[in-house]
């Protein structure tokens, strides 16, 4: 079984019925299985071979799905990455990946001529509906528009892949900083989206509103259950105005919303969900993932929505294909902060520092294994053997697992942080305000936030007293990703520091917390 | 400077475009445009709110009134009356 089946399996069952809404768009499986064989086939015919890269920068659209599913047919690997990167953050991805093709939009295109790309040797460049001039470069530009409506006489090339082919590399944060493609076989996604689907009942009647982004691994997970059972997805990109999210998912009949803690946070603190209450009759379900949400957001969610909606906590990785374990909504409240059970055919245990299993309620790391396990980093062979090992996957989170075999996660093996879903290592963020020349030192943490996970806080020791914390935050603001910006610099004397002399973080925590509460 | 829509635009161009005006037209999207995200859109909220003393329902937190800076000029009107 390979990721496309999906596809096509659904197109043979429900030919006619809708599969993607977006805006005014209605897409049947007939037709998005039609579309991504016609698109399939248009990558073949530009040279797009088996196992080879396609960087796939748009924004979620029916377009987007058409053309996932069509680099898988083709054979091809889908490399799917966020749109709001800076040109040097894309720069970096491209060299590392080194694609064959990028399917674009209109809205990355500016992005896409600010970045170097006659090195990569690129067979194709298609984007969705073209604002800027790509004749006279030496690339070969096309639009979807061109490879949709001009049927391919030529029909897509039977390929041989097996499910234990490369299909997806997914870029995550790494402990060093710098992203690491994790690469996820058709094994790996078609098992985990299997587990999911039986952990979450979801169905062909399931219509799921869709505003998490596909290039994050849970986003994408949201696309193949419901593409896997039959389902519809829902998908909305104007997330920064909830209230018509809310009234989107009244008007489809939705049955199940899915966001990470900042997601609820945003729709429980700027939008009419609870007085919309009684007007969300169909929703089954809201599941979250992503990070830790605090109780007082789980609880305020629960209170606001339908007492027929139940609420799945779910945890996972990239790594994971995504998901690992899932609180059911039965255990809700009597294991409020638990991560819940692994799902099926994923195995999670508590590992010491000896690699041995950790009895009920004793402290380790957590280690996963299974076929959703992912084949290791792209190119970085080192880390993968650090990530991966015969006990399994080191997620890097520490916790317990209760008597009743429910899990918890204490905390980050390696201190990077969540903020607004985004695994964020500090050290980039300090090194960046380093190289600006104006400050001796910086120390970037996190201060829990509901709306966030977590808030940076940048704490400077700046080499002139005058120092001008707005000059330095508009250069942040140029230079980093707005997930990335820290939300307050303050300023010290000094940084406080261990025995040894390296700084000490928890400190600087307290600290930072300690001005904020003043 | 006192007309709404030059501050509008002067915030938008200074917090979001980082100085640079080229192709912000009155009637741009801000969502089309990818000019601004979620976090933005609470930075503009709370800008307008303190800027002209108005309150934002969350029901009125929707594209028609906020996704340009002909569309908030006239939500503050429209508050305004």
């Amino acid at each position: 079984m390979l990721i496309h089946n999906f596809l096509e399996n659904s197109a043979a069952r429900y030919p006619d019925k809708v599969a993607v809404i977006h805006d005014d768009q209605r897409v049947s499986y007939q037709q998005l299985n039609t579309w991504s064989d016609i698109f399939a086939a248009h990558l073949q015919a530009a040279g797009i071979s088996k196992g080879e890269r396609i960087a796939l920068l748009l924004e979620n659209s029916a377009d987007y799905i058409i053309a996932y599913y069509a680099i898988l047919k083709a054979g091809a690997v889908a490399a799917p990455i966020n749109p709001n990167l800076k040109p040097d953050g894309l720069q970096y991805l491209l060299d590392d990946l080194e694609p064959s093709a990028i399917v674009a939009s209109f809205k990355t295109e500016r992005l896409l001529k600010a970045t170097k790309l006659s090195h990569l040797g690129l067979k194709a460049i298609i984007i969705r509906t073209p604002k800027q001039k790509w004749a006279g470069t030496p690339h070969k530009a096309l639009t979807f528009e061109e490879i949709l409506t001009t049927h391919s006489t030529t029909p897509k090339k039977p390929i041989d892949l097996t499910p234990d082919n490369l299909a997806s590399i997914i870029y995550t944060s790494g402990s060093t900083g710098e992203p690491k493609g994790v690469m996820l076989s058709h094994k790996n996604i078609v098992c985990n989206t299997n587990s999911i689907c039986l952990s979450l009942g979801i169905t062909a009647l399931d219509i799921q509103m869709v505003v998490l982004p596909f290039f994050y691994v849970m986003g994408k997970s949201l696309l193949n259950t419901h593409i896997a059972a039959g389902g519809t997805v829902v998908l909305n990109n104007r997330f920064m105005y909830p209230a018509s999210i809310v009234n989107q998912m009244i008007d489809e009949g939705v049955t199940s919303f899915s966001g990470v803690p900042s997601t609820f946070a945003y729709l429980l603190n700027r939008s009419p969900l609870a007085s919309c209450r009684d007007r969300l009759t169909t929703l089954r379900y809201c599941s979250q993932a992503g990070g830790h949400m605090a109780k007082s957001l789980k609880l305020a969610l629960r209170k606001a929505l339908p007492s027929h909606t139940k609420i799945f906590i779910m945890y996972g990785a990239t790594e994971a294909a995504a998901r690992l374990t899932c609180l059911g909504s039965e255990d809700f409240e009597s294991k409020m902060g638990s991560i819940g059970r692994p799902i099926p055919d994923v195995t999670l245990r508590i590992l010491d520092a000896l690699n041995q299993e950790a009895p009920d309620g004793a402290e380790g790391m957590l280690v996963a294994s299974g076929p959703n396990i992912m084949m290791g980093y792209w190119k970085a062979p080192q880390d993968t053997a650090r990530a991966l090992t015969l006990s399994g996957y080191h997620t890097g989170d520490l916790g317990y697992c209760d008597e009743d075999g429910f899990f918890f996660v204490t905390g980050r093996k390696d201190g990077l942080l969540k903020v607004s879903g985004h695994r964020i290592n500090p050290t980039e963020i300090e090194d960046f305000m380093m190289a600006t020349d104006l400050l001796i030192e910086v120390a970037v943490i996190g201060i829990p936030d509901e709306l966030k996970g977590n808030k940076l806080i940048a704490l400077v020791v700046s080499k002139n007293e005058s120092l001008n914390q707005q000059t330095l935050l508009e250069i942040c603001a140029a230079g980093l990703p707005k997930h990335k910006l820290p939300a307050e610099i303050m300023t010290i004397a000094a940084l406080p520091k261990n025995p040894n002399g390296k700084i000490d973080r928890m400190a600087c925590l307290r600290t930072a917390t300690n001005k904020t509460r003043s | 400077m006192s007309d709404p829509k030059d501050k509008i635009k002067t915030f938008i161009i200074e917090n979001f475009l980082f100085g640079n005006a080229d192709g912000l037209n009155d009637d741009t999207s801000f969502l089309e445009e990818g000019i601004i995200d979620s976090t933005g859109v609470l930075e503009l909220i709370t800008y307008l709110e303190e800027e002209f003393s108005i309150k934002v329902e969350d029901e009125e937190l929707i594209p028609e009134n906020l996704d340009s800076i002909n569309k908030v000029n006239a939500f503050l009107n429209k508050k305004a009356a």
